[in-house]
């Protein structure tokens, strides 16, 4: 438990650095004494307009849509129990894209301006991930045996659900649609402290929902037949996983766009660096993904200034090959 | 032949249906004489200078993505295989987009070579990655490979077209897939390409049937079975590469022309590839036409179009097949 617990305070500094040096980095470059003193409201007022403004909203929302992406893919691995399960894998992310997009169709005047609040993006993100994410699970569920399956139908239905984004990409008020494609690809660039605020919310209604579930979801890991043995309402656990699972996604996937392959690599990677219970994994994992995100994030700032690259490319040229691996090596496909 | 004479009737009267449809219908007798004529009447010029092309791209590589995934299905043993999930498509795409951004290539025979190549290189990384030499590489952890292969390269692609904003909006055009506003001349490097690698496809019909049965009576039979499937693989990836340099990627038609094919109770690959490449073209030009009214008055992108109507078959097939 000590291993464990130094191995994610670790992990804490190491995203601290990230960030500091993520929000430090830019056309102009701050040292983190700066950053710092800029953070706490005592630096020079220039500093603080930049730290402030531009840099802070798109670090902070790469770092939260990362953790959310990755506390998603936990989740849903676990619910699944399915090594191979994350949003973007099972069609959550693209499911979430077709409700934003709808949104943005149904709720334009013709003036391409909106009529209802932007807060209501979310929850039509949330509508259009729960769909996909009820339709994938309900076909895929007749086959519990064979998790590859349930994949294949998210491959499936994720193809619908970017046929369906075209078409409203297409019809809808979104007339600038590279603007579109580079959201949907998943980034962070025009990030406003409004979507910071939104998904940190969504993060953190969720955190009570996590602590209550960490306990059963170690119960659960054991055969159903066992966890249900214990006492453990099964259904309802892995039910409420799920719910919140695709909550986070769409969370993440409305303000950042489809940021793949994170919710699927962290999880893996916090299980091998904190071992399999809930507790420490899920936090594990919600701190890699921040890292990988802020990471990926600095990478593309770093190499491609002032060419905006998706975030989303750079996780799924790092996923990608991982994914391959996992699915390939010899051996039991459920460790 | 029973069933290939009534089937090409059945390509002809849509391709002739595809050259009246549109936001303006245009009558018999308008098209015959944009046709036969010179009018540069504005509905003649349409039909000749629009819909003839978009009928003429349809048909070749309809045809060709259908025998395309007949091959990919047979080599793979897979009936849910098709070149744009596996992520041939995407090699192509890929292939592409790097050279008219990168290497400045401008001719189109170059760009054709280029596709193919890109289709190739992505048959051999999956092959490589998911060993589809042995058949215990199970059919749906091969397709999932692929898929995986297709993100891969896709975030290639996003990253070459932002790379190169001059060419951002003749890349992104291209990478949507269709028939429509595209330059017929590409056809010409292209033809050839396809009709040869389904020819020579034909006349191995042999080779795709023992291959189709399993590995041990292939082996029996003497057929060197890693050797003809790459073989195959290969020919797929050629006509699959050279549909994409014409018309973009285009999914699902290779997945839902075999099946059809094979829906008319045919036995025996020399019968079935032909009836392939057909049910290939009328489902070109079925999903062409219908790209011209799903969002009346705009044109949907034929992509979204075949993927609209190959997703329920997919899932149809992944319901029924056994395990993998």
């Amino acid at each position: 438990m000590n291993v464990t617990a130094a191995r994610l305070g670790l992990l804490g500094m190491l995203l601290s650095a990230l960030l500091l040096t993520g929000i430090g980095t830019g056309s102009s470059f701050l040292g983190p004494d700066r950053v710092i003193a800029a953070l706490w409201g005592t630096g020079e007022r220039m500093d603080m307009v930049i730290v402030w403004t531009l840099r802070l909203p798109r670090v902070a929302l790469a770092a939260l849509a990362g953790a959310a992406l990755a506390l998603s893919g936990a989740l849903l691995q676990r619910a699944t129990r399915n090594p191979l399960a994350a949003p973007s894998v099972l069609g959550i992310t693209d499911g979430a894209a077709v409700g934003v997009l709808l949104f943005l169709t149904i709720s334009s005047d013709a003036a391409n301006h909106l009529t209802v609040p932007v807060a209501w993006q979310p929850a039509f993100a949330g509508l259009g991930a729960t769909g996909f994410a009820l339709l994938v699970l309900l076909l895929g569920g007749r086959h519990r045996a064979d998790p590859l399956r349930l994949l294949l139908y998210g491959v499936a239905l994720a193809a619908l659900a970017k046929a369906l984004v075209v078409l409203l990409l297409i019809v809808g008020p979104v007339y600038r649609a590279s603007q579109a494609l580079i959201w949907l690809a998943g980034s962070v660039q025009a990030a406003q402290g409004r979507d910071v605020v939104l998904l940190g919310s969504v993060l953190g209604l969720s955190l009570p929902v996590l602590i209550l579930l960490a306990r059963p979801l170690d119960q659960l890991r054991l055969d159903p037949d066992s966890a249900f043995a214990t006492g453990l309402p099964v259904a309802a656990v892995r039910g409420a996983a799920l719910a919140l699972a695709v909550a986070l996604a769409a969370g993440a996937v409305s303000v950042a766009g489809g940021i793949g392959f994170v919710g699927l690599l962290a999880p893996h990677a916090a299980r091998l660096l904190f071992g399999s219970r809930a507790a420490p994994q899920l936090i594990g994992a919600a701190l890699l993904g921040a890292a990988m995100t802020t990471g990926a994030d600095l990478l593309v700032r770093l190499a491609f200034q002032p060419l905006e690259v998706p975030v989303g490319a750079v996780t799924a040229a790092l996923g990608a090959p991982f994914f391959l691996w996992l699915l390939n090596r010899r051996g039991d496909p459920h460790a | 032949m029973r069933h290939v004479l009534p089937l090409s009737f059945l390509v002809v009267a849509l391709a002739v249906l595809s050259l009246h449809l549109g936001l303006r219908p245009t009558g018999p007798a308008t098209v015959w004489q944009a046709l036969w004529g010179e009018g540069q009447d504005a509905a003649e010029l349409i039909v000749r200078g629009l819909r003839v092309p978009r009928m003429a791209l349809a048909l070749g590589v309809g045809a060709a993505l259908g025998v395309a995934g007949l091959l990919t299905q047979a080599a793979l043993r897979n009936p849910v295989a098709e070149p744009g999930l596996i992520g041939v498509n995407a090699g192509a795409g890929f292939a592409v987009v790097l050279a008219l951004s990168v290497w400045q290539v401008g001719n189109l025979g170059l760009l054709t070579l280029c596709a193919a190549f890109g289709a190739l290189t992505a048959t051999a990384l999956l092959f490589g990655i998911a060993g589809g030499g042995r058949s215990s590489a199970g059919p749906l952890r091969l397709l999932l490979s692929g898929v995986t292969v297709a993100a891969l390269l896709s975030a290639g692609t996003q990253v070459a077209i932002i790379l190169d904003e001059k060419a951002m909006e003749d890349l992104l055009f291209w990478l949507s897939g269709g028939f429509a506003d595209r330059p017929i001349a590409a056809l010409d490097p292209a033809l050839p390409v396809m009709i040869g690698a389904a020819g020579i496809a034909w006349f191995h019909a042999s080779v795709l049937d023992v291959l189709a049965a399993d590995d041990e009576t292939a082996q029996a039979l003497g057929l060197p079975v890693v050797t003809a499937r790459i073989a195959i693989l290969g020919l797929a990836a050629l006509l699959a590469g050279t549909a994409v340099a014409v018309a973009g990627p285009v999914a699902f038609i290779g997945l839902g022309a075999p099946h059809l094919a094979r829906a008319m109770r045919v036995t025996g690959h020399a019968r079935l590839l032909p009836l392939a490449a057909l049910w290939g073209a009328a489902l070109a030009l079925t999903a062409d036409i219908l790209a011209r009214y799903l969002i009346w008055p705009g044109e949907a992108p034929l992509s979204a179009v075949t993927a609209l109507a190959g997703v329920p078959l997919l899932l149809a097939l992944l319901h029924r097949r056994a395990p993998a």
